[in-house]
């Protein structure tokens, strides 16, 4: 359920006094607690202090008060009817204002990108996932988490490998930033799935305008923030532990977290496992596809100093997994074969764990070291350094054993250093300026025994950016630009005999720019729009790939001779609410691609050994994208909850008239969530239906793909779940079912349906107990 | 502090600049077939016909080149095939590798376009399966088309029609594809 919350607050003071020990018992706190994303108050909502045993509930207006209460360290309980309990944790000196903010209308989440800090409010158009939808979902892949949200879809290759679609674009042209950091290992491949376990987030978020400019990188079509929320200043030990089994794959996901403020510093340690087996279609196994991965994370923050705060953050990413037996393939006719197959070849009639060629085996390393300095009340200068390893090992079927040798292995590492200037130069102004610098390694391992797809480089990257933003009255303004110098090294191997070294040098300069603007007109009526003018320099692999690429049946062609990519993205968000009931959120865009940089199949096959193949050259044209997403939601009573999402998109090539392919079908999804309200010992038990429908893709022409797009599908989820509150913990349970009609159907944008059906009927159990 | 900062930037960007990213090891493709060479020899003797093909650069690069030969009719030929990595050198010869994994191997003949002859198996793996490394080619009267050599790794070799030299229900990866113009005088 998403009406659950991250709840963060502020506290005002409202008196000065010195305190003293062994003050009387006469502090009060008051308070006011309000929905985060629509700021209605939350009338009726409980605070409980467990160790006084006090409570009170905020009046009609959700203001609260309570009196009488000691010096000292506190846990409070924060409750409200369809809400989560959540605990906060408070060290009273002083009579004190509690500013709460829960997430009741969580799925209209649209505003903060970063929990707390002023400076982020930005005008950019962002949707969320909290905290609880996140850990919920985390036997899954991050990418399959952001699908919830309208206007995301995935692109995928099988049940394990998944990347986010936003707005119709993927891949290169979208950033993934892991805590500040753009994740390395995705500028290609489809097959890349992010390298983040989704238990590491507390906050998922999707910015769908262009120009985030303080991230950098190619984010054209948007940008998949994954963050950690600051370690909370409780000197307790808390923590929580979830554990999922998933009747589909009979996987298991066991995830711990613990957290505490000491005296040497905060710290956070989170760490996951999990084991899948082989999937099932309705109708059969799907023989390899499952997965074994071990994520580790921890995070350390120490106030060095009343104007220094330094924060470190590790984490490890380790998984292997399993690709469709039947989707390996050695040429054109292999391929037409399977797809005339009703069941895939290699299918075997029983389940299995263990893992066998073709397989994925990743690792990857992420560090950041963050530095605060708060030179003045007015003036944050910030200092930070990212390090990334991203080890990649691709097994394939091969010949005399070679199945063990890897037929791609990658070494890619790189350094990020970044200094930020924030100043705010006049009340509601904030300028925020920043210097990057970025170096990427990336180095085949020639033990493969084959050419390499991608050749090994050096690229090294200077960027410059300059943000204002400006809030007076009900409209908020924000301006930006960014300067990126690119420069790229590098060295591939000839195709021709003797294997001879060619050396590229191109070198791009990226001019970027944003301008947006937020208007409330009324306190139910919001109009946030953003204009954005992005070049984005091709990648690596669009420039010097060569060779066949697994899978696809094609020989791919880079083209060195390619410009950037020059994309002005408009879009405007207006939302909108009537009588606290109706809620909706409409969300337009136009995003024109001059130099849109795409794969041609040429018109002559190429002749190998194993037959003739299809050529794709990396060529370009001049793109449209245009589309909406649509969100409503209505609460009929304090019980029942609707809510739709609806999003529609469509591609155009202007130079060739013809449609793009693999954009995204549209999509609508529904749910209806039924909250009873706490039952002695059960804390927010819930049920929610959810139903999805994806229509066909009809913007197809025959001969753009060795397959005509799926029909559309309908997908059935019922979902239950209750909490029971133990003592000062509490435990949660949850059932999710998964396509539950057992629906046999493909889905346009996963690789994997020229060769099979997706996955049947699945069940999740959950169990969560946090302390 | 600002200017340190920057002097910094500065510095690292030049020093990052001068690197070049050293050359790569070129891997050694031992995998790769480059040629296939059928050669068919008449059972009671005269010309030997040899079919070939052969890909020195592997997928890419230039063209490979394919001799294709002139078969006698009503007569009965001895086939044999050898598969060669000839970027190696010493020449790598893939044969032995099929051969030590004949399990795993079957090679498929098929004609088409109107050529009139029969291919069968002179040869059995571990399990009694056909491989097709030996082969008994039989013309009959006087045709053209197109003879088709398939290599599959993995095939499902109990499949109906399979140990036949059916390719139809084989399934497995294709390793090797290539087409011979034939003609029968």
């Amino acid at each position: 359920m998403w009406n659950k919350l991250i709840l963060f607050l502020v506290f005002i003071q409202t008196s000065i006094p010195v305190v003293l020990k062994g003050q009387p018992c006469n502090l009060v706190i008051r308070g006011f607690i309000s929905d985060e994303s629509t700021g209605i108050p939350l009338e009726y909502a409980t605070l409980f202090i467990q160790e006084t045993k006090q409570g009170a509930s905020a009046d009609s207006l959700g203001y609260f008060v309570i009196k009488g209460i000691c010096p000292g360290e506190y846990h409070i309980q924060i409750s409200h009817l369809a809400c989560e309990t959540e605990n906060l944790f408070i060290h009273l000196t002083q009579d004190t204002f509690l500013l709460l903010r829960l997430h009741h209308h969580a799925e209209l989440l649209n505003e903060i990108a970063v929990h707390g800090s002023r400076e982020d409010n930005s005008s950019q158009i962002i949707n969320s996932l909290s905290k609880e939808d996140i850990s919920k979902s985390s036997n899954k892949n991050l990418a399959d988490l952001l699908e919830k949200i309208a206007g995301v879809s995935l692109i995928k290759n099988g049940s394990g490998i998944s990347k986010p679609v936003i707005h119709g674009l993927y891949g290169n042209r979208i950033s993934i930033v892991n805590n500040g950091l753009i994740q390395g290992g995705q500028q290609w491949g489809n097959d890349h799935a992010p390298e983040i376990d989704p238990f590491m987030a507390d906050h998922l978020s999707v910015i769908k305008g262009v120009g985030a400019l303080a991230y950098g990188g190619n984010g054209l079509g948007g940008i998949v923030l994954a963050e950690s929320n600051p370690i909370p200043a409780d000197p307790h030990l808390h923590g929580q532990a979830n554990y999922i089994f998933q009747s589909n794959g009979r996987g298991h996901t066991l995830n711990t977290q613990f957290q505490r403020k000491q005296t040497w510093a905060s710290w956070r340690l989170t760490g996951t496992l999990k084991l899948l087996g082989d999937h099932r279609t309705p109708d059969y196994y799907l023989t390899n596809t499952g997965k074994n991965e071990k994520n580790l994370g921890v995070q350390l923050e120490k106030k060095l100093s009343p104007r220094w705060s330094s924060r470190l953050y590790y984490s490890l990413f380790d998984t292997e997994i399993g690709i469709l037996r039947g989707s390996h393939i050695g040429n054109v006719t292999d391929l037409e074969e399977a797809i005339g197959r009703s069941i895939p070849f290699f299918t075997r009639d029983e389940f299995s764990y263990p893992l066998e060629s073709p397989r994925q085996d990743v690792l990857h390393h992420l560090l950041k070291l963050e530095n605060k300095f708060f030179l003045h009340e007015n003036e944050v200068f910030s200092f930070n350094y990212g390090s990334q390893l991203n080890r990649r090992q691709e097994f394939d079927v091969r010949r005399s054993g070679r199945s063990d040798v890897p037929a791609l292995s990658l070494k890619q590492y790189s350094h990020f250093l970044e200094g930020v200037y924030n100043k705010s130069t006049a009340p509601g102004r904030l300028l925020k300026t920043g210097l990057q610098l970025t170096y990427v390694d990336n180095t085949n391992n020639p033990e493969t025994g084959i050419l390499p797809l991608i050749p090994d480089y050096q690229s090294y990257t200077a960027s410059v950016f300059g943000i204002l933003q400006q809030e007076k009255n009900k409209v908020q303004w924000e301006i930006g630009m960014r300067y990126d110098f690119k420069d790229i090294d590098a060295v591939t191997i000839s195709k021709s005999l003797p294997r001879t070294i060619i050396r590229y040098h191109p070198v791009f300069h990226n001019l970027s720019g944003s301008i947006g603007g937020k208007f409330k007109f009324t306190p139910n009526i919001q109009l946030t729009t953003n204009l954005g003018y992005v070049l984005r320099s091709p990648e690596v692999n669009e420039l010097f790939s060569s060779g066949l690429h697994q899978g696809v049946s094609g020989l791919e062609e880079g083209n060195p001779n390619l410009n950037q990519e020059k994309s002005i993205k408009a879009i405007v968000s207006l939302d909108a609410s009537s009588h606290q009931k109706l809620f909706f959120q409409l969300v337009g865009y136009y995003h024109s691609i001059r130099d849109y940089i795409y794969l041609q199949p040429q018109p002559e096959f190429r002749l190998t050994i194993r037959g003739a193949f299809p050529v794709f050259s990396y060529l370009q044209t001049n793109a449209i994208l245009a589309g909406t997403d649509f969100l409503c939601s209505y609460e009929f009573n304090k019980k029942f909850k609707w809510t739709s999402k609806f999003s529609f998109i469509s591609g155009q090539d202007r130079s060739r008239q013809q449609p793009l392919v693999y954009m995204p079908g549209n999509q609508v999804q529904t749910d209806l969530t039924y909250s009873p309200g706490d039952r002695g010992h059960w804390s927010n038990p819930y049920f929610t239906v959810h139903g999805r429908y994806v229509f066909r893709q009809n913007r197809f022409e025959t001969g753009q793909d060795f397959l005509s797009p799926p029909d559309g599908y309908s997908v059935f989820n019922l979902e239950g779940g209750t909490g029971i509150a133990i003592r000062h913990s509490i435990l949660k349970l949850s059932i999710q079912l998964e396509n539950v009609l057992n629906t046999v159907y493909r889905d346009y944008l996963n690789r994997l349906r020229y060769f099979a059906d997706e996955t049947g009927i699945n069940a999740n159990f959950r169990i969560n107990y946090t302390f | 502090m600002f200017r340190s900062v920057l002097s910094i930037f500065f510095i690292l960007l030049v020093i990052v600049l001068g690197c070049k990213k050293d050359d790569p090891i070129i891997p050694n493709e031992e995998e790769i077939i480059t040629s296939l060479k059928y050669t068919l020899t008449p059972v009671g003797g005269g010309n030997t016909v040899l079919l070939s093909f052969k890909d020195l650069d592997g997928d890419g690069g230039n063209s490979p080149v394919i001799m294709s030969g002139k078969l006698s009719r009503n007569t009965t030929y001895l086939g044999s095939l050898e598969l060669l990595n000839e970027q190696e050198s010493p020449v790598g010869n893939i044969t032995n590798e099929i051969e030590m994994e004949n399990k795993d191997h079957q090679f498929f003949f098929t004609v088409s376009g109107g050529l009139s002859l029969t291919v069968s198996y002179d040869d059995t793996d571990g399990n009694g399966k056909p491989v097709g490394l030996k082969t008994r080619l039989t013309t009959t009267v006087a045709s053209a088309g197109k003879l088709t050599i398939t290599l599959r790794h993995l095939p499902d070799k109990s499949a109906p029609g399979v140990a036949s030299g059916n390719i139809a229900n084989a399934g497995g990866d294709t390793d090797i594809e290539v087409n011979f113009e034939v003609n029968v005088e």
